[in-house]
């Protein structure tokens, strides 16, 4: 589904991203770890085509992203780590505009709403202006527009950062359901237990390369831990 | 898909307290000026219609007496105010309306409210034109600056683009929201100008296509502003940017390209001031034949030609009167005097006119003022056109008057008085404007400025969109 073939991407001297091999396949959760600037939202930006990469192939069901950025785009829901929405429309509207954006026009305000329900979001917030969400409404929002667009793959910009453990929660257990669906999942991350705990494959990225790619399943929460540290030492 | 992008943007403007105060403040004003535009033109109308009809009925009833003394008691005509000048008054304050019409001379256009107006006033009046011009500008500038450049700044453009939306379309949506957006706005005011237009006077036949090849011209200029800020919104980082840049825009226009346009135009045409003008007629006048001056030895040779024409010993023997045809002859001079100095006046007035018209290449502004100003029928063009149709009839007046004295005042010489039949005989003074086409000839420069300046603009938004940053 998601493919990265020695992907790179230098600015001006600068490496933010050197020869990534990755895929993502349809039912799979990918998690890339690292630290700031490891190069996690590149690879992401590049999955979008908002940047170009400098060399190395970036595809998405098979389709080059760089020569077909519009028809890629259709297969991808895009999280980002604060969904952004219009504050002086209701979260159900946001929904409505860019689930009409994302080629789906002809959902009810019952198809949206449940959307909204199933992301997580109180009913009653729905038909409320944005201006007035917390940073985890905003993201449920996000979700819904995720789901709204029947994506069969999702880039997660580190998603749960900055929502409580409740929310977080939740929002792990939606990921578990559209992976039990079939989507593919790239999800950059600060969150070493949710990235055991919903992953199926954890990547460890350092200064723009992945040093290490394991799956979850081989190791414990200790041990990831562990290997996590050991990389980011020097 | 664009027209949901729209309606999202005419929601999202109609929610936001910016659009509803710039709406109901742009309203206010469009609205009062135009009403208290289209008052005063009503006013000065009748008043003008009266103060024609009593010059006429003063020149009518002057009694019985000698028919250059009526020439020289002369007439008053006005420009009559065109329907549209309610819209855009142009240069009429300071050009002026009236003129008095007499025998040997030929007086300024007067009557210039702009004379009298306090230092306030030179700020500019409130009217329909500026406000079309200058604040429906700045209004296009304050609802359109942020329309990329802040959904970049807060993110939303990412995942507007992650959803595989062209960004043409994103583009097209918000210029089609904004156009709808601002046709609220300017709505009632329309309705109001058309009701004026076709209730309003005797001429609506001809001032409705004026009005609408107005519109056409606002259309065209509001569209290149509207244009031109999507293009600085689409390029620029933040709002902030696109704000200031935008506004610069707006300044260069609204305020320093008239001002650079009358000082290049002043510059490389100069004109001679009005003091030096008239100074220079007056001693090419004085030089010449002079009707009133039987020293004068042009009238000398005159005369005598007369004699031999009629063979006669004197002019008591003449079947004619001479005074007619010596006066008429000083007119004939003075005239030629006249047209000698009018002439190179106005060449150099068209020039300036001309030069100002290209600038607005540069300038849509410019390019805007001179069109409205043209088909309001207030521009340069159109009051040079009414002093020399004045002076025609001037001229058609003065020559009946001498010649009746002359055909008819043979025995009677000086003494001979005419009565009131032929006053009242005068044709009446019709300023005839000209017609629809040749005011839109007239401004081929300002509309080709406007429709360059349109298609330049859209044309670099299109190519903009293909290289739309997403941060």
């Amino acid at each position: 589904m998601l493919e990265a073939r020695s992907l790179t991407k230098a600015y001006n001297g600068f490496t933010a991203l050197n020869a990534l091999d990755l895929t993502v396949k349809a039912g799979e959760i990918f998690c890339l770890l690292g630290a700031n600037g490891a190069g996690k939202t590149t690879t992401i930006n590049l999955f979008l085509n908002f940047i170009t990469p400098s060399s190395g192939t970036v595809a998405i069901k098979g389709i080059d992203v760089v020569a077909n950025p519009l028809e890629t785009k259709k297969f991808v829901a895009y999280i980002p780590e604060t969904v952004m929405l219009y504050k002086n429309l209701s979260g159900l509207e946001n929904l409505s505009y860019f689930a009409a954006l994302a080629g789906q026009g002809s959902l009810s305000k019952t198809e949206l709403r449940d959307y909204l329900r199933q992301a997580g979001l109180p009913e009653d917030a729905a038909d409320r202006r944005v201006g007035f969400y917390s940073k985890g409404m905003r993201q449920k929002v996000g979700i819904a527009i995720a789901l709204a667009k029947r994506a069969e793959s999702l880039l997660l910009d580190e998603p749960t950062s900055g929502l409580d453990p409740k929310a977080s929660n939740e929002f792990a257990n939606l990921l578990r359901t559209l992976r039990d669906r079939g989507v593919a999942v790239l999800m950059a991350t600060h969150d070493l237990f949710h990235a055991k705990e919903t992953g199926t494959r954890v990547g460890i990225m350092k200064r723009g390369q992945m040093v290490a790619s394991l799956g979850t399943d081989e190791v414990g929460h200790a041990d990831l831990e562990r290997i996590y540290l050991e990389h980011m030492h020097d | 898909m664009i027209l949901r992008i729209a309606r999202k943007e005419i929601r999202d403007l109609v929610r936001d307290g910016r659009f509803r105060w710039s709406a109901v403040i742009v309203t206010v004003l469009l609205t009062t000026s135009a009403a208290l535009g289209w008052r005063s033109w009503r006013e000065l109308r009748a008043e003008q219609a009266r103060a024609q009809a009593e010059a006429r009925n003063d020149f009518d009833e002057q009694g019985e007496k000698n028919p250059h003394a009526a020439a020289h008691y002369g007439l008053y005509v006005f420009k009559p105010k065109p329907p549209l000048s309610f819209v855009d008054p142009g240069v009429d304050p300071y050009t002026g309306v009236s003129v008095h019409l007499e025998a040997h001379r030929r007086n300024e256009v007067g009557n210039r409210p702009a004379r009298d107006a306090t230092a306030l006033q030179r700020f500019g009046e409130l009217t329909a034109a500026s406000v079309l011009q200058l604040l429906l500008p700045l209004l296009i500038i304050f609802l359109a600056f942020p329309a990329l450049a802040g959904e970049r700044e807060q993110g939303t453009l990412r995942q507007v683009l992650s959803l595989g939306v062209r960004p043409g379309t994103l583009i097209w949506g918000k210029a089609v929201g904004l156009v709808v957006a601002l046709s609220l706005i300017v709505a009632p005011v329309l309705a109001l100008g058309v009701s004026v237009v076709v209730l309003g006077s005797a001429e609506s036949a001809r001032t409705w296509p004026h009005a609408l090849a107005m519109l056409a011209g606002y259309v065209l200029y509001l569209g290149i502003f509207l244009a031109v800020a999507l293009l600085v919104s689409m390029r620029s980082r933040t709002t902030r940017v696109a704000l200031v840049v935008l506004l610069g825009f707006w300044i260069l226009n609204a305020m320093i390209a008239p001002r650079l346009a009358t000082d290049l135009a002043r510059r490389t045409v100069p004109t001679p001031s009005s003091l030096q003008f008239t100074e220079a007629i007056r001693r090419d006048i004085k030089a010449g034949v002079d009707g009133h001056d039987p020293e004068d030895s042009r009238i000398e040779r005159l005369k005598q030609e007369t004699l031999k024409k009629y063979q006669a010993e004197t002019v008591e023997d003449l079947p004619i009167n001479f005074q007619g045809i010596a006066l008429q002859a000083g007119e004939e001079y003075g005239n030629s005097v006249f047209d000698r100095h009018y002439g190179a006046l106005w060449t150099a007035f068209g020039r300036q006119d001309t030069m100002r018209k290209a600038l607005g290449f540069l300038f849509p502004t410019l390019a805007i003022r001179e069109l409205s100003m043209a088909l309001a029928g207030t521009d340069n063009q159109r009051s040079r056109d009414f002093a020399e149709s004045a002076e025609r009839y001037r001229r058609d007046l003065v020559l009946t008057l001498n010649r009746d004295l002359e055909q008819n005042g043979a025995d009677l010489g000086f003494m001979y008085q005419a009565g009131p039949e032929l006053w009242r005989g005068m044709p009446e003074f019709r300023y005839q404007p000209p017609a629809l086409h040749a005011s839109i000839q007239d401004q081929t420069m300002a509309w080709a400025a406007l429709v360059l300046w349109l298609s330049v603009t859209v044309g670099l938004v299109c190519r903009s969109t293909r290289t739309l940053r997403v941060d």
